[in-house]
């Protein structure tokens, strides 16, 4: 059985429609990049997996438990459990400006998972220190570059020890010299088996860190396949249309 | 013409009490206006249609309505009303903080309006319930960011609070105007309590930009 | 509480309302166009690189803003028939006062619209041309009175409400109305109350208006 079961997704913003029965799986040891044009529903398809959004239909299950069961105007069940095994990496930062980076990685475990602050406090630093950012564990995120920032973020995400992390765009607003601090970061992670769904527009990232990449358009699968197949050997005409825009883009 | 500020010394005294009441009104009305203003963004932010329209109602009427007439109503009316004896500071104080309340809700609320929807998403990644999200995220986020206009608020109030001159009530104002007809010298008596107020609000406008200056940066994460 | 309403003066009274609104009215219009023309004047002054032409009008803003407009409107009302030996009516100072305090106001309004005007239209403006005054007239002005306009609004009401001080130096305005009748038929609540409403009846509309133009401002600059 698959680790994610996404099964007859259907989204929909008032009279749009985003997806429409939409599926997919996703193993436990995988790292699924999602690929597409712009508007294709990417990130919201992670923002489906995070219960962020309300969905109209289909279900998604997470290893052995029912997560959410979609239902039309706003009754949606969402198992609030296994929503808390999810962790979700934003494209703009979202840290809490008024705390500093200990504080934002403290808030949770302490305030709603009743872990001591020492504990917490201690597993911040040893977090911090792994991503080579010790020294800032007293600093404000107005203090800090993006690359910083985001990094941060994504220790804010792990002190909760998610089963499966989400990273939506994590280096789209970033410098092109900072974007690298942050892709190591998200390939170490994968090194040290964390699975993973990742939209990004870098196809080279996507090429390294991903087992499998989900090339979607207009609310479908169009074809899914480890990186060296997808991009070496596109088996639709629309994946290599879309390929060859964009790596004619990147240079 | 001759201007001779010289006599002005001899008043002082008058105008160092003035001013303690001007500024006792206005603390007062800061005070007063942000536990009401408070209360009033809850209702301008609740769920129950009633409370919020009369909320709003209240809001919209004190920011339509010129002071001065406000002022007079609460002076001349309120004790009527409700037919009971009022002094006329109890009035004045009741006035600046009705006021002064309508537009401190309307920092808050805005405050609160500003912060953008992403952090709620964050907070639901993080799986926090929604009690802590609403006191350690949202309201300390929505005071720093309202701090500014607080600060900008006291600001209005006291220059506002000259008017309370209008209804005999001995504040810097009040008595200025009372010293200036007694010696029938205007001119003096009324640029020294022009540079007075000036004093105490000039600096108070420049903490403002200051302030604001300083939290965007924070804020602004 | 066991007051009992009688509307039958406020009703009877009500022309003599009118006519104060009217005169609140023309205030306002007339502080409004000194507001807006010398705002706008003080606002490119203060673009100046002459420290003799900055100082002076920095003063200026600085101390409008500072003080209670109560003070601006009786300090003018006492002296400056006295300062200049001029003597013009009531109204008339009501009406000077009012418009320089809205003036300083709107300047600061201008200033932080120029601001926001992008470098590049000088640039542009030089490239195509233009002369300094030009460039004042056919770029910038436009472009800040539309940045501006809310705030001008906003702050255009605020002088119809601020207005009512003129009542304090007699002039008969609503404001000046409303008490005289209040106390000569001893019916404060009614009159009051009725004051109230029609000064709201006039600006309530109006600050509406304002976030309509914020609105349509915003998606017109954002090209």
């Amino acid at each position: 059985m698959a680790f994610v079961e996404i099964d007859g997704l259907i989204k929909r913003y008032g009279t749009l429609s985003i997806f429409e029965g939409f599926d997919l799986n996703m193993g436990s040891t995988d790292r699924l990049v999602l690929i597409g044009p712009s508007g294709c529903g990417k990130s919201t398809l992670l923002r489906c997996m995070m219960g962020l959004e309300d969905i109209a239909g289909g279900t998604i299950r997470l290893g052995d438990d029912d997560y959410i069961d979609g239902a039309p105007n706003g009754k949606m069940k969402l198992n609030r459990q296994v929503q808390k095994e999810v962790g979700m990496v934003f494209q703009h930062y979202t840290l809490f400006p008024h705390l500093s980076v200990l504080g934002n990685l403290c808030l949770a475990p302490v305030r709603s998972r009743g872990i001591k602050k020492s504990e917490a406090r201690d597993k911040a630093l040893g977090l911090l220190e792994r991503f080579g950012l010790a020294d800032r564990a007293n600093f404000y995120p107005s203090q800090l570059s993006g690359g910083q920032k985001q990094r941060v973020a994504i220790a804010r995400a792990l002190m909760l020890d998610p089963k499966l992390m989400l990273f939506d765009e994590v280096t789209s607003a970033l410098d092109p010299e900072l974007v690298v601090e942050v892709e190591n970061t998200m390939m170490e992670l994968a090194e040290a088996g964390m699975p993973m769904m990742i939209v990004t527009h870098d196809m080279h990232f996507a090429r390294n860190i991903a087992t499998q990449v989900v090339f979607q358009e207009r609310g479908k699968v169009i074809e899914a396949a480890p990186p060296k197949d997808l991009f070496g050997n596109p088996q639709q005409d629309r994946t290599r249309d879309f390929l060859r825009n964009v790596l004619h883009i990147e240079g | 013409m001759e201007l001779d500020f010289s006599f002005l010394l001899e008043y002082s005294g008058v105008l160092w009490r003035g001013l303690l009441t001007t500024l006792q009104f206005v603390g007062l009305a800061v005070v007063l206006g942000l536990i009401w203003g408070f209360i009033l963004s809850m209702g301008r932010t609740s769920k129950n249609l009633f409370i919020y329209w009369i909320s709003t109602l209240y809001v919209e009427f004190f920011r339509g309505t010129p002071v001065l007439v406000q002022l007079f109503w609460i002076f001349f009316c309120l004790p009527l009303f409700l037919g009971v004896d009022m002094s006329g500071f109890t009035s004045a104080v009741i006035a600046l903080s009705l006021y002064s309340g309508a537009i401190t809700s309307e920092s808050f609320r805005a405050a609160l309006k500003s912060i953008e929807a992403s952090q709620f998403d964050a907070c639901t990644a993080l799986g926090l319930p929604n009690g802590v999200r609403t006191i350690f995220v949202i309201l300390p986020q929505a005071v720093l960011r309202a701090v500014p206009n607080l600060l900008s608020n006291v600001v209005s109030l006291f220059k506002e609070s000259a008017l309370v001159s209008a209804v005999g009530m001995a504040d810097l104002m009040y008595v200025g105007q009372n010293i200036a007809n007694n010696v029938a010298r205007p001119i003096e008596i009324l640029s020294a309590v022009a540079i007075i107020y000036f004093c105490i609000g000039f600096p108070l406008t420049r903490a403002v930009s200051m302030v604001e200056g300083r939290l965007l940066k924070v804020v602004k994460a | 509480m066991n007051y009992e309403f009688n509307w039958f003066y406020v009703k009877k009274a009500l022309p003599q309302l009118m006519d104060g609104l009217m005169v609140t009215l023309q205030l306002t219009l007339w502080a409004n166009i000194i507001g807006l023309v010398l705002g706008f004047i003080v606002a490119i002054g203060m673009l100046s690189k002459i420290r003799m032409i900055v100082w002076p009008l920095t003063a200026y803003i600085e101390f409008f803003r500072c003080t209670p407009a109560l003070i601006q409107l009786v300090w003018f009302f006492f002296c400056v028939p006295i300062l200049f030996n001029v003597w013009w009516s009531a109204e008339f100072m009501g009406m000077l006062a009012l418009g320089l305090n809205l003036a300083a106001f709107n300047a600061e309004a201008y200033r932080a619209a120029i601001q926001a005007i992008p470098h590049a239209h000088t640039d542009a403006s030089t490239a195509l041309g233009l002369n300094v005054l030009q460039r004042i007239i056919y770029v910038i002005l436009p472009q800040a009175l539309i940045l501006a306009l809310p705030v001008l609004i906003t702050n255009g009401i605020g002088i119809f409400q601020q207005s009512a001080l003129v009542a304090l130096i007699s002039v008969q305005d609503l404001m000046y109305e409303g008490r005289y009748i209040a106390t000569q038929t001893f019916r404060p609540i009614e009159t009051l109350t009725t004051v109230a409403l029609i000064y709201f009846a006039v600006s309530f509309p109006v600050s509406q208006a304002v976030t309509l133009v914020e609105r349509r401002t915003k998606r017109l600059l954002a090209s």
